[in-house]
């Protein structure tokens, strides 16, 4: 269960974040806005990249935002971006096994893990080959693997299907539909695609020029006045 | 061990194994001194590489650092009985020391910043020395006494005291350093760095610790350029303030650049281009400014075409010129076979 | 310790030195604010220009044309290049395009050293025909030179800080420092705008060579590195306020100036610029957010 209350970003005279309260329930949520919202900067600041002026994020009862980031990775806080960033210079299983190998709760099992997440992303390329070999989509679900491999808490998807062919978009819902059973942990998406998540996503809440302007069980969000004219600029059913 | 790096090993040993036994007996006392320093060069080269091509950090005062080393061990040299390789070592500790402690708080800056911070900080460095300068003998904290007539030379190990020993000996100690280096890369901070060059976000996401990280590949460059600083002492048995001009860290960094910050190789290249290039035109009665204007040029050629970021993984001009040469010496073998 | 009287004469060089700082710096900060290039090569191209005033002043022309000759080819290397290579880099970090203008230092720095060696052990001097007059305030003694150097320092960054704003130049090279691509979009002629901004510091820079040649040394190397100075004063303002570079650059000509009658730091006068801009860069840079200010989402 992550708890974020009052929390406020700035950022000269932009305030991209505008005392976001909201709790996110185990599984996994949504996170939808249109563009420029703070959905961006509200995982930034999770991933301890930017400091807010003002609020907490109490995330299984830790405070997240005492942390230094690169200890976030360690407490089980994982995440991809929206340009994919998986390190061309390294191997498939190198780039995932970056946050694992570093997981005090890894064990001596962690190459097996670092497989497994791979085969549960549905990656079919040799593990030792090197990412710049690949094709977009394989390295999103490099990314993806890095993200769920060993035991995350916290994963954060940052628009996973950006770019993406339609057919890929469907097996990635599917991968990501599996990630909380598979690692408990919980799973928020941030994504344009409506139908990716609706399909993935439990709950979700909108953000609309850094203030919540909602949040509840996915459809019915999808279907709030107040979410269309964030969208639309009107009042208009879609 | 796969077959590519089989080959590649052999080829580095028999390559490391001629230059070791028989270079020094092909060429003249004159050249032997240069490969002297592009031995030296190649292990300051290697460090600026580690920095640039590795970790994405611009370093302009590696020269600085090189001075440092050969400081402490001109010091060292003189004022203790000390076996050379201990004076090496000591050399290479303190400057990684001295390295480490100033690069730490210059890390927080972003990489323009960074690069300019080690001008000034190269800059303040060599006025410093100037009023020094190096230690030739004397007494007292800084070994230099300006007055003296007839300055000893800095000593050499008793078993490589001649040119083509200490030439030798130079080889097999960057050798070592160039091992060092590669153990680095191949292990957990190679992998750190790789994450690091590419995207400082993605690593941080990732859980590794940014900053040490940094502070490691800073740490070991800073390491290696201090042994080649003693290795320049005991080269060139007297230094001078005038040795280490400003703009012979901007020079190596294009050398570096040209070179390919990336490779291991691209460190030698880069030692070449630095010192055997001017020795070679020196004999020819070319003058050296010709080279400081090609190194210009390259840094240009390099930066404008190289993809992305400092550090192409091959400089395409080398690597075009690599396969020109593969392919000549390919054509004679081919010409008997059908297929290729 | 000096006295008040002996310090004088060198708040008088440094108040001089510290002009010409200024006005260098504020070439370089306005051309990285237009373009994002941080032009290194700016004390060499200087440099340069004043050793071909020299030259053509040491082959009998007339002092103004050696002058001309230096202007225009300062200006002249600096479009050019901006030109020729700023399009090729205009993505790239700040700091390929502030080493790429290393390279331009290196070439220039082989070029002057092959055409004026100083092997030879000659060495040149420039002098300018206002070193010669001047006038006494109190006891100390001042040449118009070093009036002029002071006087152009104020009256360029009073000038640059008067076009920046009222102009419509000045104003598009003001929205390009903040994002290039949108001011692209708005209609701004953006590579117009970026050769006039190379042009205008190619001006300074040529302008600044005669300066510090006469004031400091008709030297390659000397000339060259100069420019970590004003450079030094463009850090300290963050490489963004031209009144903060004016300032900077003034005090950095007077402490460095001020510190050579004190004995015993004397040989480290010289340390003043690096020592003030690493200070700065350490104490008023704050750690940067890893992402930009203008978030996609």
């Amino acid at each position: 269960m992550i708890e974020i209350a009052g929390l406020t970003v700035r950022f000269g005279g932009v305030t991209s974040l505008d005392s976001m309260t909201v709790s996110f329930e185990p599984g996994t949520c949504g996170l939808i806005g249109p563009n420029g919202a703070g959905k961006t900067t509200f995982f930034n600041v999770l991933s301890g990249f930017v400091r807010p002026a003002d609020g907490s994020v109490r995330a299984f009862g830790d405070d997240l935002l005492s942390m230094v980031a690169f200890r976030r990775a360690r407490w089980g806080l994982r995440r991809t971006f929206q340009t994919e960033q998986a390190i061309e210079e390294l191997s498939v299983f190198d780039n995932v096994a970056l946050a694992h190998e570093r997981s005090r709760r890894a064990g001596p099992s962690w190459r097996h893990d670092v497989l497994g997440a791979i085969s549960f992303v549905g990656l079919e390329a040799d593990p030792r080959a090197r990412v710049s070999t690949l094709g977009a989509g394989q390295r999103r679900l490099v990314e993806v693997a890095r993200a769920v491999v060993g035991r995350p808490r916290l994963v954060l998807l940052d628009e996973p299907a950006a770019g993406l062919p339609d057919d890929e978009t469907e097996n990635l819902a599917a991968v990501i539909r599996r990630i909380p059973e598979r690692t408990g942990a919980l799973t928020i998406l941030v994504d344009h695609d409506m139908s990716l998540v609706s399909a993935c996503c439990d709950t979700t809440a909108v953000l609309d020029f850094g203030k919540l302007i909602a949040s509840g069980p996915t459809a019915q969000v999808l279907r709030d006045e107040r979410v269309i004219a964030a969208y639309l600029g009107t009042a208009e059913v879609l | 061990m796969p077959a590519g790096t089989l080959a590649r090993t052999a080829v580095v040993t028999v390559l490391l194994l001629f230059t070791l036994l028989a270079l020094p007996q092909l060429i003249s006392l004159y050249y032997v001194d240069t490969m002297t320093q592009v031995g030296i060069y190649a292990i300051v080269a290697l460090g600026l590489g580690v920095l640039v091509g590795r970790v994405g950090l611009v370093s302009l005062g590696q020269i600085a650092v090189l001075a440092v080393g050969a400081w402490v061990a001109a010091r060292l040299l003189f004022a203790t009985a000390q076996p050379y390789p201990v004076v090496l070592l000591e050399a290479g500790l303190f400057t990684m020391v001295a390295g480490t402690l100033i690069g730490l708080p210059a890390l927080r800056l972003r990489g323009l910043y960074l690069a300019l911070i080690t001008l000034m900080l190269a800059g303040a460095f060599s006025i410093v020395l100037a009023t020094t300068n190096f230690p030739n003998g004397g007494h007292g904290f800084l070994g230099y006494n300006g007055s003296l007539v007839r300055i000893p030379p800095i000593r050499r190990p008793d078993i490589a005291s001649g040119d083509p020993a200490y030439f030798r000996y130079t080889v097999i100690v960057a050798a070592l350093m160039f091992l060092l280096v590669l153990a680095h890369i191949r292990s957990r901070p190679g992998r750190a760095w790789a994450a690091i060059r590419q995207s400082e976000s993605a690593a941080l996401a990732a859980g590794i610790n940014t900053t040490l990280y940094k502070l490691w590949a800073l740490a070991l460059a800073s390491f290696i350029t201090g042994v080649a600083g003693g290795l320049y002492a005991g080269a060139v048995h007297y230094i001078y303030s005038i040795d280490f001009p400003a703009q012979d860290s901007i020079i190596l960094l294009a050398v570096v650049l040209m070179g390919g910050a990336y490779s291991l190789w691209g460190a030698v290249v880069a030692a070449l281009l630095l010192e055997l290039l001017p020795a070679l035109l020196n004999n020819w009665g070319v003058p050296a400014d010709w080279l400081t204007i090609l190194f210009g040029l390259g840094v240009l050629q390099v930066l404008t075409t190289a993809p992305a970021g400092l550090a192409d993984q091959v400089p395409r001009d080398l690597a075009r010129l690599g396969r020109l040469l593969l392919g000549l010496l390919r054509r004679p073998a081919s010409a008997g076979s059908e297929a290729q | 310790m000096p006295s008040w009287q002996d310090f004088q004469p060198f708040i008088v060089t440094g108040l001089a030195l510290g002009g010409v700082y200024a006005l260098s710096g504020v070439g370089l900060v306005v051309l990285y604010r237009a373009t994002g290039v941080v032009y290194l090569a700016f004390g060499a191209v200087g440099a340069m220009g004043a050793l071909i005033a020299w030259s053509v002043t040491n082959a009998g022309g007339p002092g103004w044309s050696g002058w001309l000759a230096c202007v225009l080819f300062a200006a002249g290397v600096t479009v050019g290049y901006g030109m020729l290579f700023g399009p090729a880099l205009a993505k790239r970090d700040p700091l390929v395009k502030a080493t790429a203008t290393l390279g331009l230092l290196l070439v220039l720095f082989g070029t002057m050293d092959l055409l004026w060696t100083t092997s030879g052990g000659e060495s040149r001097a420039l002098s300018l025909p206002t070193d010669n007059s001047g006038f006494t305030v109190g006891q100390i003694q001042i040449n118009w030179t070093q009036v002029i150097g002071l006087a152009a320092g104020v009256v360029i960054t009073v000038l640059t800080a008067l076009f920046l704003r009222h102009t419509r130049l000045g104003t598009a090279m003001r929205a390009m420092a903040n994002d290039r691509e949108i001011t692209a979009t708005l209609g701004v002629p953006v590579r117009r705008v970026e050769a006039a901004a190379w042009l205008g510091c190619g001006v300074l820079a040529g302008i600044a060579g005669l300066l510090l040649a006469d004031m400091v040394a008709l030297d390659a190397t000397t000339l060259t590195f100069l420019v970590i100075s004003s450079l030094a004063a463009a850090l300290i303002a963050r490489l963004r306020s031209i009144a903060f570079t004016f300032a900077a650059a003034i005090v950095i000509g007077l402490v460095q100036n001020m510190l050579v009658p004190i004995s015993s730091l004397s040989n480290y006068s010289d340390m003043t610029p690096f020592v003030l801009a690493a200070a700065a860069l350490l104490v008023l840079v704050r750690r940067r957010v890893m992402t930009s200010s203008r978030e996609e989402s």
